[in-house]
């Protein structure tokens, strides 16, 4: 069961106009040129995500956004063609799971 | 355009294109030779390390050539073109794999490196060969998807990746360039099984058994690899949990 207070959380998130965010090329050469700013390396445990950005359940690569991301987003990791959906944890933090 | 933005369709189609792997595989190997930079130094090693390296680089060929005759035997029953476009993909992956770790094994003054591959090559590794290939040569498309793209990829994944941070500067950049194409496939293994058993659930069990049969066996041989090239106890279990975490995913852990 979801915690009521998160859920109101959510819903004034909802309200709010999403951050927009201009990504770069971070050097991430795995997929083809186009498609590279929406990704970039995992730097281990002590990596800070931006809003913007979850990490790969399946590949460990981090997906990025244009756009600052909230629970029930679509995101696709191209370097090893997962789809996904941004959930909101216990924790209160983003993290994808898989979508077959 | 944001790429988050695609129709499903449009993103499968799109990664599992010939068109997409070769742009993909541009970007990280143009400019390698067998595998890495040619201006890459080699650095003494003494003759225990440059042994146990080979025997490690042995056994990383039996099962990159088990990938190969697996993924190439895949294309004839595949479901559709999209696993089959991929298929051949990964076929030229496992390909290059296997002449880069050849190649490497010539570097380190092996003279006959598939002789040295089939003398030092574990028991484990090669029995997983012949039941992957027995799994492919009846047809079973989602159990040796699972031997293949989720067991043995994941596992050389996590293994490769550890390898690689502790490996000499040429079996490095080698490794880090196979981890580069390992992500595809392992990518592909999950999800095409995660759709399947969304569909037909009882596949499930099915996978179980091949999982207590097959993935002992890929585990010991990585066992005997992670030995050699002294991996702490710790990595050791993450190791082990990066591969669980897939089998998870499906649903596949009693």
């Amino acid at each position: 069961m979801s915690d009521p207070l998160q859920q109101q959380e959510d819903a004034a998130e909802a309200e709010r106009p999403r951050q927009r965010y201009l990504l770069e090329d971070t050097g991430f050469d795995e997929v083809p040129k186009k498609y590279r700013k929406f990704y970039r390396k995992w730097r281990g445990a002590a990596d800070e995500l931006a809003p913007n950005e979850v990490i790969c359940p399946v590949c460990k690569v981090v997906i990025r956004s244009s756009r600052e991301l909230r629970p029930g987003d679509r995101v696709y990791c191209m370097p090893c063609m997962s789809r996904l959906v941004v959930v909101r944890t216990e924790q209160g933090t983003l993290e994808a799971h898989v979508a077959y | 355009m944001d790429v988050h933005d695609l129709e499903p369709e449009q993103f499968l189609e799109e990664v599992h294109s010939f068109e997409f792997w070769f742009q993909a595989v541009e970007g990280y190997l143009s400019g390698l030779t067998w595998g890495h930079k040619p201006e890459t130094a080699e650095v003494p090693q003494t003759d225990l390390e440059r042994d146990r390296l080979i025997t490690v680089l042995c056994n990383y060929c039996v099962g990159e050539t088990a990938a190969l005759e697996g993924a190439s035997g895949l294309i004839g029953f595949a479901p559709n073109r999209q696993a089959k476009v991929f298929l051949s993909t990964q076929v030229a992956d496992e390909g290059r794999h296997l002449e880069v770790l050849l190649h490497r094994l010539r570097d380190l003054g092996v003279a006959q490196p598939e002789a040295e591959v089939e003398r030092r090559a574990s028991r484990s590794i090669l029995l997983f060969r012949q039941r992957l290939l027995e799994l492919v040569a009846s047809r079973d498309w989602e159990a040796a998807i699972f031997a293949q793209n989720v067991i043995l990829e994941a596992l050389e994944f996590a293994v490769f990746h550890s390898h690689a941070q502790t490996a000499d500067p040429i079996t490095r950049e080698v490794l880090q360039g196979i981890i580069k194409d390992e992500r595809r496939h392992i990518g592909f293994g999950e999800n095409e099984l995660g759709r399947r058993l969304a569909v037909a659930p009882h596949i499930r069990a099915r996978l179980g058994k091949v999982k207590s049969e097959l993935d002992h066996l890929v585990l010991d041989a990585l066992e005997e690899t992670m030995l050699s090239i002294a991996t702490p106890q710790d990595e050791r279990t993450r190791i082990g949990r990066t591969y669980l975490e897939s089998v998870e995913r499906l649903g596949l852990v009693p």
